[in-house]
């Protein structure tokens, strides 16, 4: 064939190699690539004696991609007789032409072309086209790698916006507190889902007792032990409240199988861990909270009750002076002191304490306070108005609850008093002369016991010049710093030392003599003193 | 390790109903792609999500395989019963400038 005849008939071919450039570039996979080559190089060289196989790099072995034959009918030795060039001819062998063309991912494309219809071999126009659709094939694949290469990017790309915006999402979706009783299941599916891992875990242990308090895999139905033994696994876990939080993460997911996870998939595992420790730590502190709440309310409560109990203002008695002060302590306490004017000159002169605190000490005072009124009008003797109180509070407090109790009452024209004492401290009678009498015929606090053990009364004389002077535990024991009490000697020698001041001001000086004791120590119990003077 | 995935499928006519169950990952994605290779005439996909509520991004890559076989036969696959949180995953990867979604199957069948 001539030069001018062999430019002529390629230029009429370039429209054709067109096309089939168009159309591999079009192609989806290298399968498919391979396959519309496999019918252009047909359709360019008049036969179906072709064959096309592939392998992943030079020393690998070759693949069938596409043939009519099978493999043991090819004789692969003719694709590794190239070296140089990518294409071979023959002459009376079993292949005409033979072909090696490297392409640009390290890939290799084998060609086997076996006699054409007509018989003949290879001429100058089917070795200058196949050169040229050599070239047409690399060039597509060439493409057709980079539209994969681009395919990739864009991928890894919304996948990295994907896990920024659920990483956002998840923060949002666990700080929300009705999504607590889902917590772990949402962490759970973010994870996996962030990661690409296969399965997941989240254990809860109480660290006390090493007992396990909950356990979720994903997907839920998954032996947890598969997780923890698996061969790739991420763990991160943290200790709150006793207990330790385990998030394990096995067997990252790629197309090929499974892999180990990087360190951005560590990253990740703790950012929600991380996340889920702060709604826990936020949820267990917003329950503190609301329990101090609670408390304090319950408190405000009780002092509330005390307050109204409490009297605001003592009776007058003719012929005496009469002061009393009730200092709660930071928590509310359970002290109570009353006078009551019985009518006929006759006064009840009460002072109580509460063994405990709060809310269910300031209801026993409550109870003690209601019952009093309520028996003082039927002019029991103290004895039995003692013993039925007695009664009442045994069965309407806890085994570790009682009143220490302690009730006269004054005649105030005679200065007669009928006492009895209901385990309360010694209530302290100093006499003009400077004797002092302790009174502390009685019995047993109320409610300690119902055993019917009676109570014994006393009944002096309060003369003019005599003061009593009733008191809490709240005195004798408040402590300084050094655990050091105010004492009873101090409280007697204070008490004996300024009973010539009026009520109020004995009862203010004797405040400040404990506060002064106390110093900066907190108050560690309720100050209650009542103190009666009769001057006529 | 396996995990719970679990898919039923419907012909009607040319339109293949795939409704799936469980964790959308390598596997599951594989399954739906090995789903519609049985079927060589199918030119439209409606994929059920109702019982699958995670998805991560290599069962994404096989679903964007599923839209690259239906294309090539122009043919189309349309969403349905889409949970919220995997509609926008399905967003931001960009999937639904290639596939369609629906609310229902009744109504992508239409």
């Amino acid at each position: 064939m001539g030069q001018n005849s062999l430019v002529e008939k390629l230029s009429l071919q370039a429209e054709s190699f067109q096309e089939g450039f168009e159309l591999l570039t079009k192609s989806n996979s290298f399968e498919e690539l391979t396959k519309n080559f496999w019918h252009i190089l047909r359709g360019n060289f008049i036969t179906t004696n072709i064959h096309l196989f592939h392998k992943a790099s030079k020393e690998s072995e070759w693949t069938s991609i596409k043939t009519e034959g099978k493999p043991g009918d090819f004789d692969f030795s003719f694709l590794d007789k190239i070296n140089l060039t990518p294409v071979k001819y023959f002459e009376n062998e079993k292949y005409t032409a033979v072909v090696a063309l490297p392409l640009s991912d390290s890939l290799y494309l084998g060609i086997l072309f076996g006699s054409k219809l007509d018989g003949s071999g290879f001429n100058d126009f089917d070795k200058i086209t196949l050169q040229i659709l050599l070239q047409v094939f690399s060039s597509a694949h060439k493409s057709f790698i980079n539209q994969k290469n681009e395919k990739k990017l864009v991928f890894e790309l919304n996948e990295k916006i994907l896990q920024l915006n659920n990483l956002i999402d998840t923060g949002i979706e666990i700080s929300r507190f009705d999504k607590k009783n889902v917590l772990f299941d949402l962490a759970i599916e973010r994870i996996v889902t962030l990661t690409n891992a296969s399965s997941a875990l989240i254990r809860v242990i109480n660290i006390a007792n090493a007992t396990m308090d909950r356990q979720i895999t994903f997907p839920d139905k998954l032996n947890p032990d598969d997780i923890i033994n698996s061969r790739y696994k991420i763990e991160f876990n943290f200790d709150f409240n006793n207990k330790q939080y385990l998030f394990a993460l096995s067997e990252k997911e790629t197309r090929k199988g499974v892999t180990s996870f990087s360190d951005l998939d560590k990253l990740l595992l703790q950012a929600i861990a991380r996340q889920v420790q702060a709604s826990i730590e936020n949820e267990y502190l917003l329950k503190q909270s609301l329990e101090k709440e609670r408390i304090e309310k319950e408190l405000a409560l009780a002092a509330a009750i005390q307050q109204r109990i409490i009297p605001k203002e003592l009776p007058r008695i003719d012929g005496y002076e009469i002061a009393a002060i009730n200092i709660p302590s930071k928590e509310v306490g359970g002290d109570y002191y009353d006078c009551i004017d019985l009518g006929d000159n006759k006064f009840a002169i009460i002072i109580a304490d509460v063994a405990g605190k709060g809310i269910s000490a300031a209801l026993l005072v409550n109870t003690l306070n209601a019952a009093l009124y309520s028996y003082l009008e039927f002019n029991l003797p103290l004895t039995e108005l003692a013993d039925r109180l007695n009664k009442l509070i045994f069965k309407s407090s806890p085994p570790d609850k009682y009143i220490t109790f302690f009730i006269a009452v004054l005649h105030s024209k005679t200065g007669e008093l009928d006492i009895v004492n209901a385990g309360h401290n010694p209530i302290l009678l100093l006499r003009k002369d400077g004797i002092l009498d302790q009174i502390e015929a009685g019995g047993i606090g109320l409610g300690m016991l119902d055993l019917g053990i009676p109570y014994t009364g006393q009944s002096l004389v309060m003369n003019t010049g005599d003061k009593l002077f009733l008191y809490t535990d709240g005195i004798p024991e408040a402590m300084n710093i050094r655990e050091e009490e105010y004492s009873d000697e101090r409280m007697i020698g204070f008490l004996k030392n300024n009973s010539e001041k009026s009520p109020q001001d004995f009862i203010r000086l004797i405040v400040w003599d404990v506060r002064q004791h106390v110093g900066t120590a907190q108050q560690s119990d309720d100050i209650t003193s009542l103190f009666v003077k009769r001057f006529e | 390790m396996s995990t719970e995935f679990n898919l039923i499928s419907e012909l009607h006519n040319k339109t293949l109903i795939i409704k799936t169950e469980g964790y959308i990952n390598n596997i599951g994605g594989e399954k739906i792609v090995r789903e519609l290779e049985k079927h060589s005439d199918v030119n439209k996909l409606i994929l059920n999500l109702e019982k699958s509520k995670v998805v991560n991004s290599i069962g994404i890559s096989h679903l964007i395989e599923v839209i690259e076989k239906l294309n090539h036969v122009n043919g189309k696959l349309i969403f349905t019963n889409l949970d919220p949180t995997i509609e926008k995953t399905f967003n931001i990867m960009g999937l639904f400038q290639f596939a369609e979604k629906a609310d229902s199957t009744e109504s992508a069948l239409k």
